[in-house]
């Protein structure tokens, strides 16, 4: 291939991209192109919205905390659409867990002279698994997942794209 | 023996470093204390070099991580830089031999000076501040250990211009303390030396985000910055909800044959859309055109995301009742109706968008 760009196989972009793109096309398999309604591209937006995030954990694995946090919400999403049930089982460790790392972390989070702290509880909101998180670990995972962020919004931009010619 | 954070640091450099890294990298050596990563591209574009422009992460567990964020901070650069006579008009693979000369040296002086301990100093280590020696007046040399940054000052060979790192030194003494240097004019006590230290790290990370986030220069304070930063995140995210929907609209109307296209090419082709449109398996698509019902989906939609307790079916029916049409203005969907809702502190993301075509 005459390709000047090689993308490197193992980079973030292009396992975000097989994953996402294998996503797409176990949607597309699912739901054939019955109707055209609103309610039927709502609900097929939710799955592609979802089918994004998940990639973009999953491409991330659990190196990360707010890719770990994503991928837990996923789950236990999941989880509660099959079997209520086992949602609010599941739902219960692992908010044990949370709580677990929100106490260790507890301690580190006060302010200490850093005023702000109503930003910073924002910017928890935002990222994933935020809310356990002391001040420089969120700058930290903010930073990261701004940049997957970029890759997932460069990648779906080039995919509309390519579908819309 | 521990591999050493430099060791490390020359396992990172890839070797298909491409011709494109080179500006990267000539900013990366070339420059003083300061490095311009103010590129784009660095950030953006290949992908390969995401890695070398965040700033060290923790220094914690994650330092064996081999696809982490970064390994070759900014601020290692003083310590390679011993003479300044590095031109700019280096190849990339000679610059790399260049920096392992300029590692040989620096680990030699360092063993001959003081000896093996010194390689530990480089190590991770948790961070522990001995107080109690500590006076304005003695010259203790030590070295903050939390962040991975390797600042190699040997005290006497090694002359540096750095001026910004004056008030840390690095020649461990004990491996099991950090030592850190009071500066003139302040408390001594461990409490706010600690303090002190996690305040810089903080600050070092967000000048760090600065760079990621575009528009962050022109505000200044940290209040003002994770502001930009919150507005950033958002619009990036509220982006990903639009393409998706974007893609799901656009799914329902095309014939969507990636069978043909083999997987693990369709990434390069993404990646070079001009060449890509010419694909021989793509069915030729006429321009697409959304009719009032999909419209009316984009407007459920860009309801939900403005306003969140709307239900699907609120917002469908909201749209059906008006259209705004504003929102909608070209019959192709594009970013434009993205930027037309745009609030005005993302001004400055709507120029950013363009940078992307």
């Amino acid at each position: 291939m005459n390709n000047p760009h090689h993308l490197n196989p193992t980079s973030l972009k292009s396992r975000f991209t097989t994953r996402f793109l294998r996503a797409l096309t176990k949607i597309r398999a699912q739901k054939p192109i019955s109707s055209s309604s609103p309610t039927e591209i709502f609900r097929r937006y939710r799955r592609i919205k979802a089918a994004a995030d998940k990639s973009m954990a999953y491409s991330v694995r659990s190196r990360r905390i707010w890719s770990r946090a994503m991928l837990w919400k996923l789950r236990s999403r999941s989880y509660r659409r099959q079997d209520p049930c086992s949602g609010r089982r599941s739902g219960k460790t692992n908010q044990a867990i949370m709580k677990k790392s929100s106490n260790e972390n507890t301690t580190t989070r006060r302010e200490d002279g850093v005023g702000f702290v109503e930003e910073a509880d924002e910017l928890r909101q935002l990222v994933p698994g935020g809310e356990t998180m002391n001040l420089c670990n969120l700058l930290d995972e903010t930073a990261h997942y701004i940049k997957c962020l970029t890759t997932q919004v460069q990648v779906m931009k080039k995919i509309a794209d390519f579908y819309s010619f | 023996m521990d591999v050493t954070v430099l060791d490390r640091q020359q396992a990172t450099y890839p070797l298909e470093l491409c011709a494109s890294s080179v500006p990267l990298f000539q900013s990366y050596l070339g420059s003083g204390p300061i490095v311009d990563l103010k590129r784009p591209e660095a950030y953006l574009g290949g992908d390969g070099f995401h890695e070398f422009v965040y700033f060290p992460v923790g220094g914690g567990p994650e330092f064996g991580d081999s696809e982490k964020l970064n390994l070759v901070p900014p601020d290692a650069a003083p310590g390679y830089c011993i003479s300044r006579t590095s031109s700019c008009q280096m190849t990339a693979f000679h610059a790399a031999s260049m920096k392992e000369e300029r590692e040989d040296m620096i680990l030699e002086k360092m063993e001959s000076t003081t000896g093996s301990d010194s390689r530990e100093s480089f190590t991770k280590r948790k961070a522990e501040v001995v107080a109690d020696h500590k006076s304005k007046d003695k010259r203790i040399k030590g070295e903050v250990e939390g962040e991975s940054e390797v600042k190699t000052k040997c005290s006497t060979q090694v002359s540096r211009n750095s001026s910004k790192e004056n008030s840390k030194a690095c020649e461990v003494q004990k491996p099991d303390y950090i030592h850190v240097r009071a500066r003139r004019g302040q408390a001594t006590d461990s409490h706010s030396l600690a303090e002190r230290a996690r305040r810089e790290k903080i600050s070092k990370k967000m000048k760090c985000l600065q760079d990621l986030v575009p528009g962050c220069n022109k505000v200044t304070g940290k209040a003002g910055m994770l502001d930009e930063i919150i507005n950033y995140v958002q619009s990036l995210q509220r982006q990903v909800e639009f393409l998706s929907m974007k893609i799901a609209a656009l799914n329902s109307r095309v014939e969507f044959n990636v069978e043909n296209l083999p997987i693990k090419e369709f990434p390069a082709y993404v990646a070079n859309f001009p060449a890509a449109a010419k694909l021989p398996a793509m069915p030729n698509l006429t321009c697409f055109q959304l009719n009032p019902m999909q419209k009316e989906a984009v407007n459920c939609m860009l309801n939900e995301t403005m306003h969140p307790p709307l239900t699907a079916t609120e917002g469908i029916a909201s749209a059906s009742v008006s259209i705004p049409e504003q929102a909608l203005s070209s019959s192709t969907i594009t970013l434009q109706p993205f930027s037309t809702w745009n609030m005005d502190p993302q001004g400055l993301y709507n120029v950013y968008d363009m940078g992307f075509h």
